[in-house]
């Protein structure tokens, strides 16, 4: 019963706010100490995460909680304070280890960027945030981090402003994920209406779900749950909210292997793990969250065929993968969608630095214009093709694991959702094996001189690969250790399923060798859908007209509804104002003629006024 | 009988009024002002025989009114001849010191 | 309204107007600055006889002496003391003047209807018109105005004195 670390867990985001205010102290005094700080701070925070992670391990299934009262108006209390379980700790190290990589991996990767500094405090608050978010113990602080998060998305991803694309790729970042959090904050406030004594602390929301007991009605428990679900959605960049997360890799590349794939998109999946009971107690709620989840795998796995741009490609599977999250969780398998989350995070990290340090070298985003990296980029070829085979489900690399759980899960549960997930997994083998065979396979294409990266950078992702590679035996069939330490034994994985993992295995395989076949054999021409079915390519590359149909739906109208309210403001509003300044200028302009010096004129106007006056008085006798 | 005086002197007053406002010599506008301060000279007079009491107060109020208009004019004439020596005119278009 | 019996004092009433008014009239409509003084004279010797009408022969006599004596010559030494041109040179000044003659007329409408719409009421007491109005206002002013008559002869030498001092050449 000793919770010694966990105690001090709260000490865990205070590394990187401190580094972040020094940073903003003294961040422009050098280029190093960003570096410097950043990487320390979050080293300390994984160590510490770490102890917290072992501390749970081996001391048994012991939260701790601790809050103080932060806001007291006398009948409402508002407390603040942090819990520790074994899900948050997990989720302390996964965060904390991806962000003490990245941050090592920034120094090489924004050597040249002159805003190092101000991108280390930058990463340092979001680090900060995301641990606050991952330690809440209840709803209220959870949305207080859960917006500065997407604070330091916005800038982050905006942290290149002078780049258009930048800028309106950070604009869309926060207002499609606004409205998600709108969705969530109507959750919160729900939840904070109907729950006894007003409480939002998680333990205290899982004791009043748990089990359907009924303290709140089923009907308003669903919508608890959609709402919360749509503040994922958001977040999670789940379809229909996913677009601004393909547009957020106009960010720095460790910011989208940091923010846009490991951790703060894995928020959403986070919120509805932790607000597990609620969508429990709500059978409508869990059948949304699985179908949302597998109809955006598939649907981004599918446009991730056709992109173009290595960091898009990236994105849209990382939607995709969060869609495989979804699923599990909707599935009722919590294991499911934090195990995938889990393996996921060091994955698909280790591909957006792989990404990266392909962009560093060959300066170009667009894999039509790579190729035959491999021979020069020896490190980064191994470790991407190892990311490559964790995402494609091959195993015995950790995706395959994860992978393989929630498609048994589907298997047994919905089957249709399992074949989904089955097509969804080979087209995902198949645009990553797309994507690796274009750009380190083949000859190489322009006379840019390609060569490999800083040791800064290749170390992360070597780590990052060993880790692709190990994280998935955490939980395998036939051992349930992450879910039994992670739902406490209830959840008990029906294990077996020997032919889901033939199919998955056989799927991935399938995938990448029709890759193989197309990109690097070229049995089958690669035109051979173009060529027969040209609408269907130009659908995929146009993400299904997603985009311009919100441009049409909602952006339009929204933005014609402001052109006519400055209108009106224009003219309405600043007309009346400009009247008032005109009118007044008009009398000073007059009092100004008035007041020239002639006694006579002077003399004029005080007879009119007694004219005025006189016939004032005199009319009154007649009211 | 007494509004036909009451009226006679409004006559004159509005007379002086006009002509305070529009000549535009110094001079005149002094006389002009002469011509209101005879005005309400009737006036008192006039209210000093068919006022409700009559008495001889009003009268005396005009003795003094006639006094201090007296002085007025020396004094207003002076100030004239100062003003002229100064700007070297009496007309009163050229006097606006009051607007600097 | 106007059921006006022709006695002597209307018909003495009716003159003095018209001079009075014809005088103002002309003072007002004529060029010539010394012309405006002669007319404004003949203004002050018509109000002089109204005071007669009124019973107010002192003043009249005062009336004469100072306005249409001493006021007009002052006048007149003012005007000469000064350069004219004569108006023509001027530039007109319609607006001002416009405003200026609605403003009076304005003015006189006002008066003019308060006048007919008031209704006097008669003299309670009618005044004992043997008493010699010149030494009963000296009475009066040796006895209940003697402050203020002591104070207007101060006025007087002040004005009389700043005058002086006002119209001195600058003893450069």
């Amino acid at each position: 019963m000793d919770t010694t670390f966990s105690q001090a867990a709260w000490l865990i985001p205070l590394f990187p706010l401190a580094a972040f205010l020094l940073l903003l102290a003294f961040g422009r005094s050098s280029r190093m100490i960003g570096v410097l700080l950043g990487s320390v701070s979050s080293l300390a925070g994984f160590v510490l995460s770490l102890l917290v992670l072992i501390e749970h391990m081996t001391k048994g299934q012991h939260d701790y909680q601790y809050a103080v009262k932060w806001i007291d108006t006398g009948s409402i209390v508002f407390k603040a304070g942090f819990e520790v379980t074994n899900l948050t700790a997990l989720m302390l190290v996964v965060v904390t280890a991806v962000s003490f990589l990245v941050n090592v991996y920034s120094a090489g990767y924004m050597k040249g960027d002159e805003r190092i500094s101000v991108f280390y405090s930058y990463v340092a608050l979001f680090t900060f945030s995301m641990l606050g978010l991952v330690l809440a113990d209840n709803m209220l602080t959870l949305y207080v981090f859960w917006e500065l998060v997407g604070v330091c998305s916005f800038l982050l991803v905006g942290f290149w402003f002078s780049k258009p694309e930048a800028r309106a790729a950070a604009k869309k970042a926060f207002i499609v994920t606004r409205i998600g959090d709108a969705g969530l904050l109507l959750g919160i406030l729900l939840l904070y209406w109907y729950m006894p004594d007003h409480a939002l602390d998680f333990v205290r929301i899982g004791n009043a779900f748990e089990g359907g007991t009924g303290v709140i009605a089923a009907s308003v428990t669903t919508w608890i749950a959609i709402l919360i679900f749509i503040g994922a959605v958001g977040k999670s960049g789940q379809f229909p909210l996913h677009v601004w997360l393909p547009d957020a890799m106009e960010g720095p590349t460790p910011i989208s292997a940091l923010i846009h794939a490991a951790t703060m998109v894995a928020a959403g999946v986070y919120l509805v793990a932790r607000t597990f009971d609620i969508f429990q107690a709500s059978q409508t709620a869990m059948d949304i969250v699985a179908y949302i989840g597998g109809f955006t795998a598939i649907f981004a796995a599918t446009i991730g065929v056709a992109q173009n741009d290595i960091k898009r490609i990236l994105a849209y599977s990382t939607v995709s993968q969060l869609g495989y999250m979804m699923m599990a969780l909707g599935l009722n398998s919590m294991t499911g969608g934090i195990f995938h989350l889990f393996t996921h995070a060091f994955f698909k990290a280790l591909l957006f630095l792989g990404a990266g340090s392909v962009i560093h070298a060959v300066h170009t985003q667009n894999i039509q214009e790579m190729g035959g990296l491999g021979s020069k980029m020896k490190i980064t070829a191994w470790t991407f093709g190892i990311g490559a085979l964790a995402l494609s489900g091959i195993p015995p690399f950790s995706g395959f694991w994860s992978k393989d759980m929630i498609l048994n899960i589907a298997y047994h549960e919905k089957p249709a959702l399992f074949v989904i997930g089955v097509v969804a997994a080979f087209f995902t083998a198949f645009y990553m094996a797309r994507l690796f065979f274009l750009v380190f396979m083949g000859k190489p294409k322009g006379e840019r001189h390609a060569h490999e990266s800083p040791p800064s950078m290749t170390g992360p992702l070597i780590v990052l690969a060993v880790l692709a590679v190990v994280a998935g035996f955490v939980q395998t069939p036939w051992n349930d250790t992450l879910g039994n330490w992670l739902t406490d034994g209830a959840e008990q994985e029906n294990g077996g399923g020997g032919l889901v993992m033939v199919i998955s295995a056989a799927i991935g395989l399938l995938g990448l060798y029709m890759g193989w076949l197309v990109f690097v054999k070229g049995m089958i021409s690669r035109d051979f859908v173009s060529s027969r079915a040209p609408w269907l390519v130009r659908l995929l590359e146009r993400k299904y007209y997603i985009d311009e149909l919100y441009e049409a739906a909602i952006v339009r109208p929204l933005r014609a509804l402001g052109g006519l309210l400055n209108g009106i403001d224009d003219y309405v509003v600043d007309g009346l104002v400009r009247a008032a300044g005109g009118a007044a200028f008009l009398i000073g302009r007059g009092g100004t003629r008035m007041q020239n010096g002639q006694v006579q004129t002077y003399g004029l106007i005080t007879a009119f006024a007694l004219v005025i006056l006189i016939a004032a008085v005199a009319l009154r006798r007649f009211w | 009988m007494l509004s036909s005086y009451l009226t006679m002197a409004a006559i004159l007053f509005c007379i002086g009024l006009y002509g305070a406002l529009t000549k535009r010599n110094a001079v005149i506008v002094l006389l002009s002002i002469e011509l209101m301060l005879n005005a309400v000279n009737l006036n008192l007079v006039a209210f000093s025989k068919y006022g409700v009491v009559p008495s001889l107060t009003g009268q005396m109020f005009t003795l003094f009114s006639i006094a201090v208009a007296a002085a007025e004019a020396a004094v207003g004439i002076a100030v004239l001849i100062a003003l002229y020596r100064a700007r070297g005119t009496v007309n009163v278009d050229d006097y606006d010191e009051m607007r600097r | 309204m106007f059921n006006i019996d022709f006695t002597g004092e209307f018909v003495a009433f009716f003159v003095f107007s018209v001079l009075i008014i014809s005088g103002a009239v002309l003072m007002v409509s004529f060029t010539k600055v010394v012309h405006m003084v002669v007319s404004l004279a003949a203004v002050f010797i018509g109000v002089a006889g109204m005071f007669i009408l009124l019973d107010a022969e002192f003043l009249a006599f005062v009336q004469v002496l100072i306005y249409a004596g001493a006021v007009s010559i002052l006048m007149i030494f003012g005007i000469m003391m000064t350069k004219h041109q004569d108006s023509g040179a001027e530039r007109p000044r319609t607006l001002n003047d416009t405003l200026s003659a609605i403003g009076a007329l304005a003015l006189f409408g006002i008066l003019f209807y308060a006048i007919r719409q008031s209704d006097f009421p008669e003299p309670q007491t009618v005044p004992d018109g043997t008493v010699d109005n010149t030494m009963a206002i000296g009475q009066q002013l040796f006895t209940g105005y003697v402050v203020p008559f002591e104070l207007v002869s101060v006025l007087l030498t002040v004005a009389f004195i700043g005058a002086i001092v006002l119209a001195k050449k600058e003893a450069d």
